[in-house]
């Protein structure tokens, strides 16, 4: 997991908002709403293809 | 009751005997003395009972010389023996902390026993006791230095035994709910110079991970020690990232667990944890994603509603007042054409009736009414004998008609 999959929900919950928001115009609303798309894309894309990985520090470094 | 500041009572009952409850009450109050109170007792563990209630019931011995030189009642309340790390058997020897309290009904007095340990660990303990109000000092258990866990890690640093059973739950929880990158920092997690081990196994994950666990199974106090040694606790102060403890079973309390940021009960909860449930987030990226499309379409919605109000707006009132006002327009135009055509036309027959005088002054008819008349042929006038000749059709105008003739002759004057 990416230190960016928390940056990305927040984006998306930031755009979910500015749409919802009365004052956002229609253009700037299909605008968000394609940068949300890819971003939920992006998110599931990481939480699908998370794998597990095992690393055995040497105990002499 | 208040026998001695009463002297005039105790002169006159000077010799009346004490009450039973009064002498207890009396020696009750000489026990009550901070000698007396939390106080660390060791010795042998005889006549121990274990009662059906939870409560322990025992003598604490001490022998010399053959015989028992000394022996005190105990009893250790059940809420007490509930935190027992272990089984207190006869002959054992244990280091008790307590009060000793009189207890009337028996007649006798007994210590209250509130902690106990095995008498061979007790330097430890005390040394544990200094340790921890040293570290106490410096500040490693203070509230404030607690940090939060990152929600989304990336790699997780695990200090623990590279064997056992530690290790394998930790992969088993971490592949479960969200597998990502486990390092681990092998230890040896009892003995001597474990101490020093773990610390430098704590050391060694710095900048290399977001997080920290440090995990232990189940141990006997002794196999604990080592993560009461400053070393380590200072290790796990000094980590960069936010340290979660899993030693020993929830019930065995080291002073690393008072040093780490969080304290799991055992390694899969320590796990568990430190990484999110792939599932959880699963669901909550699925809300958001119907909430987006849910704002779109909202909006969309919110921009059609729009667009049928102006559409209503412009229709009926504007469009027709334009239209009104282009009408008004040409209404007006059309009068202002109407009147100037008609000044123009009274203009224009003045001058026509002028002319019509000026012409009729110079009418043919007039010379006609005087006795001429036009010769036309093929609609033109003849002006010249020349262009005639006999037979030719010709039109002749008098002032109030016409004829029609037939050339018989034609003279030409020169012919005359």
């Amino acid at each position: 997991m990416k230190e960016t999959y928390e940056t990305k929900i927040e984006q998306l919950r930031q755009i979910i908002e500015k749409i919802d928001d009365g004052n956002t115009g229609l253009d700037e609303s299909m605008m968000l709403y394609e940068q949300g798309a890819v971003l939920v894309k992006q998110c599931e894309v990481l939480l699908t293809e998370a794998e597990l990985k095992i690393t055995t520090l040497s105990r002499d470094a | 009751m208040d026998w001695f500041n009463r002297p005039d009572v105790a002169v006159v009952v000077e010799n009346a005997p004490l009450r039973v409850s009064e002498l207890s009450a009396i020696i009750e109050c000489l026990l009550d003395n901070p000698l007396l109170q939390d106080i660390l007792v060791r010795g042998e563990v005889t006549n121990y009972t274990h009662h059906s209630r939870g409560h322990r019931y025992f003598s604490l011995s001490e022998k010399g010389g053959g015989n028992t030189a000394a022996v005190i009642k105990c009893v250790m309340w059940r809420s007490d023996a509930d935190r027992l790390s272990f089984n207190p058997s006869e002959g054992m020897e244990i280091i008790v902390t307590g009060t000793v309290r009189a207890y009337a009904p028996h007649g006798s007095y007994q210590l209250q026993v509130k902690e106990m340990r095995k008498a061979g660990v007790g330097e430890k303990f005390l040394l544990i006791e200094q340790w921890k109000k040293q570290l106490a000092i410096e500040g490693c258990f203070s509230l404030e230095r607690k940090r939060v866990l990152p929600a989304f890690p990336a790699r997780i640093g695990v200090v623990t035994s590279e064997t056992g059973a530690v290790i394998h739950d930790i992969r088993t929880v971490v592949g479960r709910r969200y597998p990502l990158e486990i390092i681990i920092s092998p230890t040896a997690v009892q003995g001597e110079e474990a101490h020093q081990e773990i610390a430098c196994a704590i050391t060694r994950l710095a900048g290399k991970v977001d997080v920290v666990i440090i995990a232990r199974g189940g141990g006997s106090f002794e196999d604990l020690f080592p993560f009461n040694h400053p070393d380590v606790v200072r290790a796990i102060v000094a980590c960069p990232v936010p340290v979660v403890s899993a030693i020993g079973h929830e019930v065995d309390i080291t002073l690393s667990d008072l040093a780490a940021d969080l304290r799991a009960a055992t390694p899969s909860a320590a796990a568990e944890l430190v990484v999110p449930d792939r599932m959880v987030l699963t669901a909550r990226l699925q809300e958001l994603k119907s909430r987006l499309n849910t704002a779109l379409k909202d909006r969309v919605a919110t921009a059609q509603d729009e667009l049928c109000d102006l559409r209503d707006r412009l229709r009926p009132q504007r469009f027709y007042r334009k239209i009104e006002e282009r009408k008004q327009n040409i209404a007006d135009l059309s009068e202002r054409l109407e009147r100037s055509f008609s000044n123009r036309l009274v203009h224009e027959r003045l001058i026509l009736a002028e002319m019509k005088t000026a012409l009729d002054s110079r009418s043919p008819v007039a010379v006609l009414s005087r006795g001429f008349c036009v010769a036309e042929k093929n609609g033109a006038i003849v002006r010249s004998a020349g262009t005639i000749e006999k037979g030719d059709s010709m039109k002749i105008r008098f002032y109030d008609g016409s004829s029609q003739v037939v050339v018989e002759r034609v003279d030409h004057e020169r012919n005359l």
